[in-house]
């Protein structure tokens, strides 16, 4: 495979970033007051950290250190505070470190040696005991803080199907994929993106199904990313395409933890990004963009059926408005003459050559569903529609456009909404116009020539190694019962080829089930 | 290696690229609403050996669109626009037709040719030329010939197809009751040896009831000049030797009852076998067809096959007499080979026809015909036997 | 080597199905019905001998030097001077015959569907387009061929499958009367066009499986073989003796097609088909043009001279004839032999001294 070699003046710059915060890496003081006056220094203006002295037993000076709103008090002063304030305590230093694990009554207790390690604790909620005499402090996995519960996904919805998102929490998003794949084998590499919001980025994989070199090439392209924060995937996702110029997305969003166990099952990666429901998942191809999750829980030959009125929608979307131009300025001999005659006579009293009639049509279109997704709910998206159509209506009546267009412009819409992927749908939509100016200058043949470039593109185009068409360019035979048709669940036996080949077979052949004989 | 574009910039050199193409693109570019769309074309010659182009022209005013305001058609607006023009060439012809037309003239959907009496006579091959160079009328396009004026026939404002009587006279053609030529089979049969070919004539009907038109007959074409026309009854003859019969009704009457019974159709297929013994050329037409009985005025029973046996014999004796007609007067009469003989020859036989293509003309009409037809009778329809006819007096033999 | 991708047997017998068929399709039955009259669907079976007689040659050639192309064994076959002479030859012939393909689709495009725009708009765009390709790669080229080409077989079929209704089989009669002769002279053209397949020997160095090369290359001649009888005969069947008189049979066939009064005119899909065909096989040519110049002038990457090479392609299309005439009669005249000489005579010799060269030292050697 052939990943892209990346510049190493990256690396360079990084560790210049890394600088300012050196002091950061510095070890515990032995003092619990120098502590407490780096601490301070570090926090200052910062009201919502709770420095809090006590003494163990009444001996050890020691400093609780936590956010307020990020961890939870009850459980602090319940099963720290008042344990280690009522202990009684020998003397010597090395006890104190002793004493306070064993007088704590927390799960998650970890060892802190520097600065850094602290701070990294306090800011994910985690309290930060420090003892006098002592280079070691413990952190306390007593982190607890307001977060969404979870709901059906918004954006991808499923008549049949788990009903489970992800939410902006990163442990309960890894906690439900660790629900849905219970193998050890799930592996979870966590990492830090932001200079400021010090993000945590998961990269899950299943051992054994992935390619080794794919997990290392997305290690390598998230260290590489330098930047003051990461508020959603989408600024991972810049950071990590392999041609950030093109309209098509090479990454899958998703928020469906179902969608990403299926992806992992093929042996791709996912990232899980905290304080966002929406993760990605590398390598991905163009089919998979076209792809519900439904599509697999459907009996087979509705998918199939689906699947193939989805590509049928796609290209609707893509080129119908362009189409029309081209038939209707270029080509009219192409109509059905009674067509042709009744678009003669609807077109008769419009003021507008026909491609401009379109492209104020689909603008307007395209304003109304942005207009439509802004409203402040879900009401939005249906004003958006009839409001479209309203204007359509009105349009028409007053003779500013034909009425045929309004239909072109109507199913343009719905075959949009079809494909599952927002990102991708996105990709398409904007592809719309310049097909409609091609189509208006040079007629099918501009249509012709659109479709060539964008396939030729799309030819280009790798996700992470892989083709972006496979597995139609380059072809693999049996891989197109999951492109072409939805094959039953029984015979997709073989993964795909490209991103699980360490491990070809997700299941034993031979499970056709079939009815029980000899019972009349 | 210094790149030539610089991935920054190579969008911007893609839309630096595409700007030109945009800026002065449409060249070819033609609103509908700027068509004059023909649905008909007539040929006729003037008397200083001009040819007179007429089109019909679709007037989508009158048909109206959905859209539109006033609903389906706007009262008291002709469906159809009838122009003319003449020049040497119909191509011509067409400039001089355009400049009085406000809209582009568009071809694209001319669904008939009509040629006229006076074009016929001096010749269509010429003619046709246009319709199969230019590049955008149809090979589809049906050709008809018209006793007058073709003129006439496109003014005709029949009642049914919006009254576009170019429409009417395609679907006329469709019925295939007479001759269905399409300017494909035209250019076929005028590039084959004889270049002898038929046309349907197309005539307008003038009532009370309204304005029609209707296919009767066919015009015979001898070496692309008009020569002569046959009627309603000898084009079925026609059809029947040139395979071409599709919807048809024979009715015959028994011999020993009283009254006719009528037969439907339902497929026939004819053949030519072209035999040359001792230098005798000989063309044997083998007629196969089935039928079903649709009318029995008679009191015969129909499932009797005796009875049908009869009734077979005699069809095979009406279609022998039908086209034994159509042979008496073109192929003795006008000398005109429009049944495809020639090809015939020329495919069993390809050397011999090479010695005797240039006596085609003089050989045609000395050659004979054996007609073979086989007539089967499948059903007899909803009925057995004769209807309201009581069962003994049924005649029954 | 200059191009890092790698292609699969399959994805090479796609390349050159269209590098054949997209050109021969539109223009074949005129051309053939010419000479070859009722019988010219003979013609292409006696055509497709020259396509596996190329192929042969290439792979023999490509067999003794497995890792290069017709520009760098040529130097080492005949010496560097020879050599170099002959790859320059060989690579204006590819780049003007490219011209004419692409001047065949400006005017095809131009006489058929847009006649007000100039011609050099559609050259242009359509080397652009190309260009883009080639930029990309072989393997790019045979990626977007293959989402093409499933395309281009269907929309084939399909005319062919609404022109059945006006099909009449007596055009083909009577088969053969004059014996064999006329089909094999209304092969002499096609089987040139058939020769094209040499350019394989561009192709094979960068094939992943090389033992199914011959395989797939012997495997798309057959195939384009089927195709062009097919072709033929659905035209002859539907105009009989004046299939030869259209410029374009096919496109006048699929004007003819008519079904239920709907699907009537679908021209333009003869136009897609035209297109996308024509698309793969001048990105073909293209690419053997750049890649041969690039390795005759021992560059180590041919992108930056794919742009160049495209302006002298635009200006060798637009001044390889004046106008449609002159350049089908070219086709038919003069290029037959100029492309025999570089598609066939001139591999031949090839071949020939790279074998006395191959068994000499062998000899001396024992």
């Amino acid at each position: 495979m052939m990943w892209r070699i990346r510049r190493k003046k990256d690396k360079k710059k990084k560790q210049s970033a890394l600088k300012q915060s050196k002091q950061e890496q510095d070890p515990l003081y032995t003092h619990i007051t120098e502590n407490e006056n780096q601490f301070r220094q570090i926090y200052e203006d910062c009201s919502d950290v709770i420095l809090h002295p006590f003494s163990i037993g009444g001996k050890h000076q020691a400093l609780l250190i936590y956010i307020d709103g990020l961890s939870n008090t009850e459980e602090i002063d319940d099963s720290v505070l008042s344990p280690l304030m009522t202990a009684t305590v020998n003397d010597g230093e090395q006890q104190v470190s002793t004493l306070i694990k064993n007088t704590v009554a927390v799960s998650d207790t970890k060892e802190v040696h520097t600065f850094s390690d602290c701070i990294q604790a306090i800011s994910t909620g985690k309290p930060v005991i420090l003892a006098d005499n002592s280079q070691t402090g413990f952190s306390l996995g007593l982190s607890k803080w307001e977060k969404r519960s979870v709901e059906s996904p918004e954006a991808e919805k499923v008549v049949r199907g788990p009903r489970e998102g992800f939410v902006e929490t990163l442990t309960v998003n890894t906690s439900m994929l660790r629900r849905k794949i219970r193998s050890p084998k799930l592996k979870m590499q966590s990492m830090e993106i932001g200079r400021y919001t010090k993000t945590n980025v998961m990269i899950t994989y299943v051992d054994g199904l992935v390619d080794k070199t794919l997990v290392e090439e997305v290690l390598n392209r998230l260290n590489r990313i330098d930047i003051d924060g990461v508020l959603e995937s989408g600024v991972i996702e810049e950071f990590i395409e392999d041609d950030p110029h093109s309209p098509f997305p090479q990454t899958l969003a998703t928020e469906r933890p179902d969608i990403v166990t299926s992806n992992l099952l093929d042996g791709r990666v996912a990232i899980l990004i905290d304080g966002t429901p929406f993760s990605l998942i590398v390598p991905t191809t163009l089919y998979s963009l076209l792809q519900a999750g439904e599509d697999y829980y459907r009996r087979y030959l509705m998918a199939t059926a689906i699947r193939w009125l989805r590509y049928l929608f796609l290209v609707i979307s893509l080129l119908l408005p362009s189409l029309y131009v081209a038939v209707l300025t270029y080509h009219q001999e192409m109509l059905p003459t009674s067509l042709l005659i009744s678009m003669a006579a609807a077109r008769e009293q419009i003021p507008f050559p026909a491609l401009v009639e379109v492209l104020m049509m689909e603008i307007t279109f395209e304003a109304l569903r942005e207009a439509g997704v802004r409203l402040p709910n879900q009401v939005g998206s249906a004003v958006s529609i009839v409001g479209a159509l309203v204007i359509g209506e009105a349009a028409v009546s007053a003779g500013i456009v034909s009425a045929p267009m309004v239909i072109v412009v109507a199913i343009t819409g719905i075959a949009s909404f079809t494909i599952p992927r927002y990102s991708a749908a996105t990709a398409i939509r904007m592809l719309r116009f310049p097909m409609i100016l091609l189509a208006g200058t040079l007629g099918l043949l501009g249509i012709m020539l659109g479709i060539i470039m964008i396939v030729v593109h799309l030819a280009t185009l790798r996700s992470f190694g892989v083709p972006y068409l496979s597995p139609m360019a380059p072809m693999q035979f049996n891989e197109m019962k999951d492109t072409l048709v939805r094959a039953p669940w029984w015979k997709l036996n073989k993964r795909p080829r490209l991103t699980g080949e360490s491990n070809k077979y997700r299941q034993s052949s031979g499970q056709k089930p079939s009815p029980i004989r000899g019972k009349e | 290696m210094k790149r030539l574009f610089k991935p920054e910039k190579r969008l911007l050199t893609i839309v630096l690229c595409c700007i030109p193409i945009f800026l002065s693109g449409c060249w070819d570019r033609t609103e509908v609403n700027d068509l004059a769309i023909i649905a008909g074309v007539g040929l006729d010659r003037t008397d200083n050996g001009k040819i007179e182009l007429s089109v019909q022209i679709t007037n989508p005013k009158a048909i109206g669109g959905p859209g539109m305001s006033s609903g389906s058609g706007q009262s008291g607006q002709q469906p159809v626009i009838v122009k003319t023009g003449t020049g040497k060439t119909i191509y011509d012809a067409r400039s001089k037709l355009q400049e009085k037309t406000s809209r582009q003239l568009f071809e694209g959907h001319n669904r008939v040719i009509i040629i006229g009496k006076s074009l016929a006579e001096t010749g269509i091959r010429k003619h046709i030329d246009f319709f199969a160079r230019f590049p955008i009328p149809r090979l589809r396009a049906n050709v008809f010939f018209t006793d007058g004026k073709a003129t006439d026939i496109l003014k005709v404002i029949p009642s049914f197809e919006n009254g576009e009587s170019a429409e009417a006279a395609r679907e006329l053609a469709e019925l295939k009751i007479g001759m269905n030529v399409t300017t494909k089979d035209l250019l076929q049969q005028l590039a084959s040896s004889s270049g002898d070919t038929a046309l349907p004539k197309i005539t307008a009907s003038k009532s009370k009831l309204g304005e029609g038109l209707k296919v009767n007959g066919t015009a015979i074409f001898k070496n692309n000049k008009l020569t002569g026309q046959i009627d309603d009854k000898v084009t079925r003859g026609l059809l029947w030797l040139t395979d071409a019969i599709e919807t048809a009704s024979v009715t015959i009457q028994p011999k020993d009852a009283e009254g006719y019974i009528s037969f439907k159709i339902l497929r026939s297929s004819t053949e030519l076998i072209p035999t040359i013994k001792n230098g005798k050329w000989k063309m044997i037409v083998r007629i196969t067809t089935e039928d079903d009985v649709t009318e029995n005025e008679t009191k015969l029973d129909m499932m009797d096959p005796k009875i049908v046996e009869k009734l077979e014999k005699q069809m095979e004796k009406s279609i022998d007499k039908r086209i034994q007609l159509v042979l008496d007067e073109v192929q003795t009469g006008m000398e005109a080979d429009v049944f495809g003989f020639g090809e015939a020859f020329e495919r069993t036989y390809p050397q011999k026809w090479k010695q005797q293509e240039d006596q085609w003309d003089k050989k045609f009409p000395e050659i004979e015909v054996v007609i073979k037809s086989d007539v089967k009778i499948r059903r007899p329809g909803r009925s057995g036997g004769p209807q309201g006819v009581p069962q003994e007096k049924e005649k029954k033999k | 080597m200059i191009e890092k991708g790698k292609i699969s047997g399959l994805q090479m017998a796609i390349l050159l199905y269209p590098t054949v068929v997209a050109t021969a399709l539109l223009i074949l039955p005129a051309t053939t019905g010419q000479f070859a009259k009722q019988d010219m669907w003979l013609s292409p079976i006696w055509a497709s001998l020259f396509g596996y007689l190329a192929v042969m040659i290439a792979y023999r050639l490509h067999h003794y030097f497995p890792q290069e192309t017709f520009v760098q064994y040529s130097e080492k076959i005949v010496g560097k001077f020879p050599g170099k002479l002959l790859g320059f030859g060989f690579l204006f012939f590819i780049l003007h015959t490219n011209g004419m393909v692409l001047r065949d689709y400006g005017e095809f495009v131009t006489g058929n569907f847009l006649k007000q725009t100039p011609l050099i708009v559609m050259i242009m765009s359509m080397a652009f387009v190309c260009a883009l390709a080639v930029r990309g790669g072989l393997e790019v080229i045979a990626r977007s061929s293959q989402i093409f080409l499933p395309v281009f077989i269907v929309l084939f079929f399909l005319i062919i499958l609404l022109l059945i209704p006006a099909l009449n089989p007596k055009n083909m009669f009577p088969v053969m009367d004059e014996g064999i002769t006329r089909s094999i002279r209304g092969a002499f053209v096609p089987s040139l066009w058939f020769s094209e397949l040499f350019l394989i020997s561009f192709l094979l160095p960068y094939l992943h499986e090389k033992e199914k090369g011959l395989k797939w290359a012997v495997v798309t001649t057959a195939f384009i073989m089927i195709t062009l009888v097919t072709t033929n005969l659905f035209t002859l069947l539907l105009f009989g003796d004046i299939a030869s008189s259209f410029t374009y049979p096919v496109m006048d066939a699929a004007r003819y097609i008519s079904i239920a009064d709907f699907m009537q005119h679908v021209e333009a899909i003869v136009m897609a088909i035209w297109v996308t065909g024509m698309f793969i096989k001048i990105c073909i040519f293209y690419y053997v043009v750049v890649i041969g110049t690039a390795q005759w002038l021992r560059l180590s990457d041919y992108r930056p001279i794919v742009f160049p090479i495209g302006f002298v392609l635009v200006s060798v299309s637009m001044w390889s004839a004046s106008n449609l005439q002159e350049l089908t009669h070219f086709t038919r005249t003069s290029w037959t032999f100029y492309a025999g000489l570089f598609l066939i005579v001139i591999p031949i010799v090839l071949l020939l001294i790279a074998k006395v060269r191959h068994k000499f030292p062998k000899k001396q050697s024992h």
